[in-house]
């Protein structure tokens, strides 16, 4: 944990507030036992949250357990699987490998703040057709990461086949899943 | 019964995140659980000591197999009742807590000492210690037909090779998971499981209650593969007991390593097979197979099954034999028995082809077997030889010998086929349905949908039964309130629950037809019932011009609507007038870099049939999704034991290899309709029959491009340089 939480510190910026220093805070780390909790102010597809959470906790914990958005799934909670995929500022990242802390001003977007059944996003309606889902629990990190994909400019099928790769699926569903993705890029 | 395409009933909510799994629910003053751990692979626990534990923020309380004493004792409940330690890993306690990090905290402070038995930790290390279980699955473990022994010492071609696959984990993308409560004292439990009413009736007989006062709910399954079954009950027992202990709720959510050791594996083969031939018949096959269960169960996959009747032999024998260690049990995973099975069989046949020097396709079709010999009986329908005739010509088969070996920039080219097969059997399954006044339908069935497509089949029947749009249905399953519905593994729930829905749905056209034809100065008005066709809504006459909307019929005399439940049997055995199989034929392109050993699977034809197929874009999905199973367990999965420690080697996806979309091959499905008389509704079961073949198929493609026969899975980058 220490090291992720250097990470994403350094990569964010401290933009956490905390209930005592920072020195204080590492002390606890060290110690194995986050005594204290910090004060998180988290916007979430456009919605600002005001939570008291673990200065330990990750943002997929917090976005599960604290914020009741289950869309965001836990596969492997080690950053291996992708289901945990959100999107912070239009860029997927794993949010089982996020410090929740160190994402206070950040812009994070979840399956929820992406389509509803009334007005699905295309690439929502598109897993549909394409039946690019079974048990559904990769899904929404399949969905979440083709997003930001479409958005770095995949030029081919492979590309779309190596930008998903960190998304796995267990059922198979992969062949739908580019096939869908490719439709709404119009590869 | 009509084939057509619908798009995933509860595709909806899965794409907008709305779908909430089962241990996902929230209940007010939620614990979280987390396991107690063993650090070794044999022993005997001497004592638990909590006391830092008990000091940790948040600590709830501990459940250990002294709480477990006051269940009953039963298969389920073993592991957890004694202090005997069987493999590493295995939970010496549960500790509950306010939040996840604290339960985890609390579960690494809680010391266990255990006094250390050398541990058996690979199968190797007491191969001399096997011995034969009396069943594998339903099957006997040995037969003997005809005279091996005697054949194969007389036959103009032996192949007698062994050939050996590896542990796989399932790895379902949604971890088991468990949320449950006590209200007094009736259990609720929302939990991932195949079964809800095998795990209804597990919790009755281990908490002795009545199962009317256990409500298991399972409405969304994020895959199972066969691991969400038996070996979770014990753990989902210590989460019950922990909230009976707290009268709170309690989640307990296994981690990702965790699912290497606690929920089932596929479980390791050494096969030995030896055919015999004679012009190019097979005269004799042997097939014995050694495989791994742990010290505390015993499992053995139908490994051999399929090899007593998959070929016309008159002389077959077949062993199954089991070496017990210190490692996890291994519980059915996806096309149990036959992928392995298949890949010995299918990869001798292919070597025999070779001997033989005669085309593996042609030698497949030489040697199809037109009954079942194993048991004396016709086949229910076997289209097997229209699978290989099919997939060959869209596969482009015929090219084989021009392209073999033939490269594509650094690629080595190789061609492989094999054949795929999956028993057609039903479960015995009760369904409900409800028709409203406004022409809505209900469907009522309490089997779980693991992302097969079990909530649109459901839905499907019923519409079609009744002549309803989709729009019209609403499907509910997954909770035991509802009526018994099956277990989904083997491929058995669609065959199984349409039997149950066309009962039900026949008493609703019955009552409706009574009621449209009753009064004859209406258009229906005396004409006889089976003249009536339901179909857009409407009841219709199929002898005249003469309609009515459904709507106009109960608003009739149906205010309240009407309800009707079906039952069907399962498959009977023992009185089996024909063997219901489903086939396939699988054949595959491959690439080898010889350079760097890397292997690709470019292409995959796969031709099946297996029986009326309900819905082609969601069997579809389900063919393709199998091929990808079996394409890990060719090439990429492998769960390692450290034979020092009995530790099962990186417990994650960085280690653990499974398909990704980078390594996704064209897929080619073509699904061939028979007619089944014998099945109800000619429906088989098509989920494992992907899963199956395709391993020998790749096996054989690679000794085609680069001349090397691979007889152990996964095939990786160094058993091709």
């Amino acid at each position: 944990m220490p090291s992720s939480f250097a990470l994403a510190c350094h990569n964010r910026g401290r933009t956490f507030q905390c209930h005592g220093d920072v020195h204080h805070m590492t002390q606890s780390l060290n110690a194995n036992i986050p005594k204290q909790s910090i004060a998180l102010s988290i916007k979430i597809n456009g919605t600002r949250y005001e939570r008291e959470i673990a200065p330990t906790a990750t943002l997929l914990d917090v976005i599960r357990d604290e914020l009741g958005l289950t869309g965001t799934k836990k596969g492997c909670d080690m950053g291996g699987c992708g289901a945990c995929t959100v999107l912070v500022a239009g860029r997927r990242i794993a949010s089982c490998l996020a410090l929740a802390a160190s994402f206070g001003e950040a812009d994070v977007t979840t399956i929820e703040g992406i389509g509803t059944a009334d007005r699905l996003h295309p690439l929502q309606d598109a897993f549909i057709r394409h039946d690019a889902l079974q048990c559904g629990y990769c899904t929404p990190g399949q969905i979440l990461s083709a997003i930001a994909l479409l958005a770095e400019g995949p030029l081919s099928i492979d590309d779309i086949r190596e930008g998903m790769s960190g998304n796995l699926c267990r059922c198979g569903a992969h062949a739908n899943i580019v096939a869908a993705i490719a439709e709404v890029g119009g590869l | 019964m009509k084939n057509r395409t619908i798009a995933r009933y509860e595709g909806t909510l899965k794409v907008t995140g709305q779908a909430r799994y089962e241990g996902e629910m929230m209940p007010e003053g939620l614990l979280h659980a987390a396991l107690v751990e063993s650090p070794i692979a044999c022993g005997e626990l001497q004592s638990l000591d909590t006391s830092r534990a008990a000091t940790l923020p948040g600590f709830a309380t501990l459940v250990t197999h002294e709480d477990t004493a006051s269940l009953k004792p039963s298969a389920a409940t073993a592991l957890i009742r004694e202090k005997a330690i069987h493999f590493h890993g295995q939970p010496v306690a549960l500790v509950a807590a306010t939040t996840l990090s604290e339960a985890r905290e609390a579960a690494k402070a809680t010391q266990a000492s255990i006094a250390a038995r050398t541990a058996l930790t690979q199968m190797g290390q007491a191969l001399d210690q096997a011995y034969e279980p009396a069943m594998v699955g339903r099957f006997p473990a040995s037969t003997r037909r005809g005279d091996s022994a005697k054949a194969l010492s007389e036959a103009g071609l032996v192949v007698w090779r062994r050939y050996t696959t590896a542990v796989n984990n399932h790895h379902p993308m949604e971890p088991h998971a468990v949320v449950c409560w006590w209200e007094g004292k009736k259990a609720v439990v929302h939990t991932c499981t195949q079964a809800i009413f095998g795990t209804r009736a597990m919790i009755a007989h281990a908490f002795e209650m009545p199962p009317a006062d256990i409500r298991v709910l399972s409405r969304y399954l994020g895959g199972g593969f066969g691991c969400k079954g038996q070996l979770w009950w014990p753990w989902m027992f210590w989460a019950m007991l922990a909230s009976r202990k707290t009268n709170r709720p309690v989640r307990l959510e296994l981690t990702r390593a965790q699912m290497f050791t606690l929920v089932g594996r596929r479980q390791e083969t050494a096969q030995d097979l030896a055919l015999g031939f004679v012009d190019g018949r097979l005269t004799a096959i042997e097939h014995d197979v050694i495989a791994q269960t742990s010290t505390h169960a015993e499992f053995s996959d139908s490994t051999a099954v399929y090899t007593r009747f998959l070929y016309a032999c008159p002389n077959v024998t077949t062993r199954h034999s089991l070496v017990r260690t210190n490692e996890p049990q291994p519980v059915p995973m996806r096309a149990p028995g036959t992928a392995p099975g298949t890949f010995a069989l299918e990869s001798a046949m292919d070597e025999a082809a070779e001997l033989l020097g005669i085309d593996p396709l042609e030698l497949r079709l030489n040697n199809f077997a037109d009954q079942d010999q194993e048991n004396s009986r016709p086949w229910s329908s076997n289209s097997l030889r229209e699978c290989y005739r099919v997939g060959a010509e869209r596969f482009g088969w015929a090219e084989r010998r021009a392209r073999s070996a033939a490269k594509v920039g650094r690629w080595k080219i190789g061609f492989g086929m094999a054949t795929t097969l999956y028993p057609a059997i039903r479960q015995a399954c009760r369904a409900r349905v409800a028709l409203r006044v406004d022409g809505s339908l209900l469907v009522q069935c309490g089997t779980q949908d693991m992302g097969s497509g079990t909530y649109t089949a459901l839905g499907q029947i019923a519409a079609d039964a009744l002549g309803l749009s989709m729009d019209k249905i609403t499907v509910e399953l997954g909770d035991t309130g509802l009526p018994d519905g099956p277990f989904s593994g083997g491929s058995q729930v669609t065959a199984s629950i349409f039997p149950a829905v066309e009962a039900a749905t026949s008493k609703l056209r019955a009552a409706l037809a009574s009621i449209a034809t009753a009064d004859t100065t209406l258009p229906l008005g005396g004409k006889p019932p089976e003249d009536l066709e339901f179909a857009d809504g409407m009841i219709r006459s199929r002898s005249g011009n003469a309609s009515e909307r459904l709507t106009g019929v109960l608003a009739r005399a149906a205010t309240d609507g009407l309800e009707a439940e079906g039952e069907s049997p399962a498959t009977d055995h023992q009185k089996l007038a024909a063997s219901g199989m489903g086939y396939g034929a699988i054949f595959v392109e491959i690439g080898v870099d010889p350079e760097l050993g890397e292997i690709r699977v470019r292409r995959v034809c796969g031709a099946f049939a297996a029986g009326h197929i309900l819905n082609p874009l969601l069997a579809k999905s389900q063919y393709i999704g199998g091929l990808i199973g079996g394409i890990g367990m060719a090439l990429h999965e492998q769960a390692v034991t450290d034979a020092a420690t009995g530790s099962i080697l990186g417990k994650s996806f960085a280690d653990y290899l499974i398909p990704v979309h980078a390594d996704m091959p064209a897929f080619d499905i073509a699904m061939i309709d028979e007619d089944d008389p014998h099945l109800p509704g000619g429906v088989k079961g098509i989920g494992m029959l992907g899963t199956a073949g395709i391993q020998a198929a790749i096996a054989n493609a690679v000794y085609d491009a680069i001349g090397k026969r691979i007889r152990k899975l996964p095939i990786r980058i160094e058993d091709c340089l």
